[in-house]
């Protein structure tokens, strides 16, 4: 009984925010959950800038074309560069992890035969595809910004 | 609400804001014209579609962030009391700024 109630509890997460720069001898995914984070973070702190923006349309036209002529200059371009490229990883990461968490990637049952395969090596090749596609994307809008 | 339920709420809002905010994004940033420029602010703000895009975009969106913001506080083994408080915060701050953020549109619609 004590033993069963001892399992709710969660592991503490000894690491806390260090655990985001390094966390011992894991792999790319570890890196990719940091960065879905910070990405995740930093579209927060866009909408926010956003919805601000936005609210400035609320005292008419003169507002709205001010706050326009102060967002067009090259280090907010560079920021909403930024703010895209970063809605895409958040984006097409989050997708494999659905599939990933929803178990759509674990393949059929295997025996275990040697040299053993396990699951996240398995899923491996997904990751990179997702990868490159969100390289090929930013790519893609970079170009389109530069343009 | 359970944390399972809380998640697949996550999943379907995630699914939602790529397609709204895809939509959003193509229109207002790669489409050919103006679209930042007053007319055409104002005509997708009286237009029933693009205010539907909005308020779908801010229920979804505000849900994704708020509980992704969440996860990432919880992820940090921090007590059950203090759990309630960021629970408590983070619902009363998000329905503020929800009541701004959705103000917006109503007013220009």
């Amino acid at each position: 009984m004590e033993a069963a109630s001892k399992q709710k509890v969660p592991l503490q997460n000894r690491l806390g925010i260090k655990g985001w720069a390094w966390a011992g001898r894991y792999k790319i995914e570890r890196y990719l959950y940091t960065l879905h984070r910070l990405t995740g973070l930093g579209l927060f702190a866009y909408i926010t800038l956003h919805l601000v923006a936005n609210g400035s349309r609320l005292w008419g036209e003169g507002s709205w074309e001010g706050t326009m002529n102060f967002l067009s200059n090259p280090g907010f371009k560079v920021g909403e560069y930024l703010v895209i490229a970063a809605f895409v990883f958040h984006a097409l990461n989050g997708g494999r992890l659905m599939l990933q968490q929803l178990g759509f990637t674990l393949g059929k049952p295997k025996p275990p035969v040697y040299p053993y395969v396990d699951a996240m090596r398995r899923r491996r090749s997904l990751m990179w595809a997702v990868l490159v596609i969100i390289v090929g994307l930013a790519i893609y809008v970079l170009v389109k910004f530069a343009m | 609400m359970r944390e399972v339920h809380l998640k697949i709420l996550q999943y379907i809002t995630a699914i939602g804001i790529f397609f709204f905010v895809g939509v959003h994004l193509l229109v207002s940033h790669f489409s050919s014209g103006d679209p930042e420029s007053w007319t055409s602010v104002v005509s997708r703000a009286t237009s029933s579609g693009w205010f539907a895009l909005y308020i779908f975009i801010l229920v979804f969106g505000f849900y994704h962030t708020l509980n992704g913001l969440r996860t990432i506080i919880l992820e940090f083994s921090i007590p059950q009391r203090a759990i309630k408080a960021v629970d408590w915060t983070l619902m009363i701050g998000g329905l503020a700024v929800f009541g701004y953020a959705i103000y917006i549109p109503i007013k220009a619609f």
